[in-house]
């Protein structure tokens, strides 16, 4: 883990059927810097360790969005 | 205008709304125009629009997961849709896109209010804090005010931080955190949590957690971890569903091949989706552990919920759960002649000069009957009791070793009266005029009026026997228990006797539940099926360890943990009977031609609406649950 590897928390409410997370995962991987990205379909949290000069917070809602899912960033 | 539209095509939700809409429009159209005025020539260029409207999205995200290598239900659905528009069924094609976008629109909206109950706690929390700096009030994000600072909060506004009272009273509602609807009186001193609501006031804070370091964040992250947890059940099932979706995939490829039937294949990828199978059981357990934090009660995931509904004996330690926590006078015993009225005079005579404990219950009785006089001189014996004068007499109070002391015999009325009272467990004190015993005052922690009902609610839930272990004194104990209805009281017990008797009950083949505070309580909580800390609204350890953590001390909460735990179980059940069905009629349908594409999809996406549907039952509050929390309100508003 790189010192600029952050651990982000995002949100969203349109995940209805488990089948879209091994997308929303895979799609977050693909992105550089990105070490691990977990999508929790009970609560609708994504848990993202990235590497914060490589890909932001933005980039990964982008990333998201582009596989079909609107989603934010939370505090926890 | 164009702008307008760019900003719906961007956003993935809006995007599917309008396609949707648009998509059925079309259909609506065709449809008209067929039916109503016989036009057949429309039919096939609307249905084809309609088709390729609602296809566009499907279409983007199949695209998506096939560069990702993931073979998406998205993607069988378009395969089935441009199939159909080829063998010239633009109905079909069109019914199969427009229902599959409609459900999952529906399932997103049903499966958020699923996930509603939390996120009213997770709304709780404001964004922003008034902090008083360098005698300025100025506004920051809440997870920006630094520890230590002080945090002003008006009448109606949410309590952005955890923190202690410096400044101002306030009534402050903590059903966020706790459930309960009656607000708590807070004042310099007085611990608050974040998400809170000042009902009136103006309290200064000095803040002691912010942002992920609240007790509302804590429970937030501790409810979704649990909600997160899979059942056993629903690992069974996602195993099941990745094998199903290739496998019909396949069994559409065979059965083109053997029939030359390509509707049927078509059909055949449409179902392809268990999806209400893969829902059915996150579902319940998200909607019932949401429902439960609502109501204060941290139900620790699937497993837990399973356990809980099964309790059949049930062991508590907090006495304090089953009294009111404060002495009351119980009972007056007028010896020698005397009235009970007078005895109770002359001991709060006594009383008044005096700050004990068991004092100032029997001041307040004594003030209920009318005038109190004060003594005229009053001598205080450490330990033992009081000796005052008034009007000429002398009164002496308190306990044996005091009338020992003095060297005051008893009666044998007084003996037997002693024994008696001491036999049901009160604090016996003693009252003499003049050298004389004229009277005994039996003082008891009393049993809350609504321990019983809360008994009386869990036997009739299933649980065989509430056993208290307490390492109290054993009369005290065995009074309050046998009031309230408590089955077993092993009285006197060290940690390592509740550890013995909870093995002990285990053995008998009983589930038992053990409640505690989380840390005396270790070795008895952990040999326990299931363990339960009270009063956890403070302390983050009982939060992190228990399997259930109530928030209150109210063991009304364990019954009502029970419900739901129960509840939710039979849910799930529902659900994947439902799913279970569903799977196995959409395959037969399909092979004995009755069920088409935009059949099967219908049936699909009901299915799973269904399910959703079914779970979201279980965040409503139960009607019985209601009117409790209405007499609640009722009493607080009465005074």
């Amino acid at each position: 883990m790189s010192n600029t590897t952050i651990r982000t928390t995002l949100r969203s409410d349109e995940l209805s059927c488990p089948s879209c997370v091994p997308k929303i995962e895979k799609a977050l991987l693909a992105l550089p810097g990105v070490e691990k990205a977990e999508v929790k379909f009970a609560s609708g949290r994504i848990e993202v360790e990235h590497d914060a000069a490589l890909t932001d917070v933005d980039a990964l809602v982008n990333s998201i969005a582009k596989t079909g899912y609107a989603a934010k960033p939370s505090a926890f | 205008m164009f702008s307008a539209i760019m900003d719906i095509y961007r956003h993935p939700a809006s995007r599917r709304k309008w396609l949707t809409i648009a998509s059925g429009v079309f259909i609506t159209i065709a449809l008209v125009a067929w039916y109503g005025f016989g036009l057949a020539a429309p039919w096939a260029p609307l249905m084809t629009i309609a088709a390729v409207l609602a296809g566009y999205d499907i279409a983007l995200r199949a695209w998506a997961s096939l560069r990702l290598r993931i073979l998406s239900i998205e993607l069988l659905v378009i395969v089935a849709a441009i199939g159909a528009l080829f063998i010239n069924n633009h109905w079909e094609s069109a019914a199969v896109t427009f229902l599959f976008m409609l459900g999952a629109w529906l399932e997103t909206r049903t499966m958020s209010r699923t996930r509603g109950a939390l996120k009213a706690l997770i709304d709780a929390a404001p964004v922003t804090a008034t902090v008083l700096r360098d005698g300025r009030t100025i506004e920051v994000a809440a997870h920006e005010v630094q520890l230590g600072e002080t945090v002003l909060v008006k009448a109606g506004e949410r309590l952005p931080v955890d923190g202690e009272v410096i400044e101002g009273t306030a009534a402050v509602n903590e059903a966020s955190i706790t459930g309960e609807p009656i607000p708590a009186e807070k004042s310099p001193g007085s611990r608050v949590f974040a998400g809170t609501l000042a009902e009136n006031g103006l309290l200064h804070l000095r803040a002691t957690g912010v942002g992920a370091d609240t007790t509302l964040a804590r429970i937030i992250t501790r409810v979704e971890k649990a909600q997160e947890a899979k059942a056993p059940a629903q690992r069974m099932i996602e195993s099941f569903g990745r094998w199903y979706t290739p496998g019909v995939f396949v069994m559409a490829i065979v059965s083109y091949i053997v029939t030359r039937n390509v509707e049927l294949a078509l059909t055949l990828l449409v179902v392809s989706c268990p999806g209400a199978l893969v829902i059915s059981t996150p579902v319940s357990v998200v909607a019932g552990i949401g429902r439960a934090a609502r109501a204060g009660i941290l139900i620790k995931g699937g497993e837990h919920l399973e356990n809980a509904g099964r309790i059949t004996a049930l062991a508590f330690d907090k006495t304090g759960t089953l009294t009111e926590g404060q002495p009351r006078l119980a009972e007056v015993v007028a010896l020698a002649g005397q009235s009970k009225d007078d005895v109770l005079l002359w001991a709060a005579i006594a009383e008044t000069g005096s700050n004990h404990p068991l004092g100032r219950p029997i001041i307040e009785a004594a003030q209920a009957q009318g005038h109190l006089p004060t003594a005229e001189s009053l001598e205080e014996i450490a330990g033992m009791g009081l000796i005052a004068r008034h009007d000429g007499y002398e009164i002496a109070v308190g306990s044996h070793r005091l009338f020992d002391h003095l060297g005051i015999g008893f009666s044998a009325e007084a003996k037997d009266g002693i024994a008696r009272l001491h036999g049901l467990g009160h604090t016996v004190v003693i009252v003499a005029r003049n050298g004389e015993v004229v009277g005994l005052l039996g003082l008891a922690d009393m049993a809350r009026a609504s321990a019983r009902s809360m008994i009386d609610r869990l036997h009739a839930l299933g649980v065989r026997r509430v056993v208290m272990l307490t390492g109290d004194q054993r009369p005290a104990a065995e009074a309050i228990a046998k009031a309230v209805g408590v089955d077993e009281v092993h009285a006197g017990m060290m940690p390592d006797d509740k550890l013995d008797r909870i093995r002990a009950m285990r053995a008998e083949g009983l589930r038992v539940a053990m409640v505690g505070d989380g840390i005396n309580d270790a070795p008895a909580l952990a040999a326990a099926d299931i363990s339960i800390a009270m009063g956890a609204s403070g302390s983050d350890i009982a939060i992190e360890t228990a399997d259930i953590a109530l928030m209150t001390d109210d063991l009304g909460k364990i019954a009502e943990a029970m419900e739901i735990s129960r509840a939710t179980l039979t849910n799930m059940r529902q659900n994947l009977v439902i799913a279970v069905l569903t799977v196995i009629g959409l395959l037969i349908g399909v092979y004995t031609g009755t069920i088409h594409m935009a059949g099967g999809m219908l049936v699909h996406q009901l299915s799973v609406l269904v399910v959703i549907l079914n779970g979201m039952r279980l965040l409503r509050v139960p009607k019985a649950a209601r009117a409790r929390v209405a007499v609640v309100r009722g009493e607080r508003v009465a005074p």
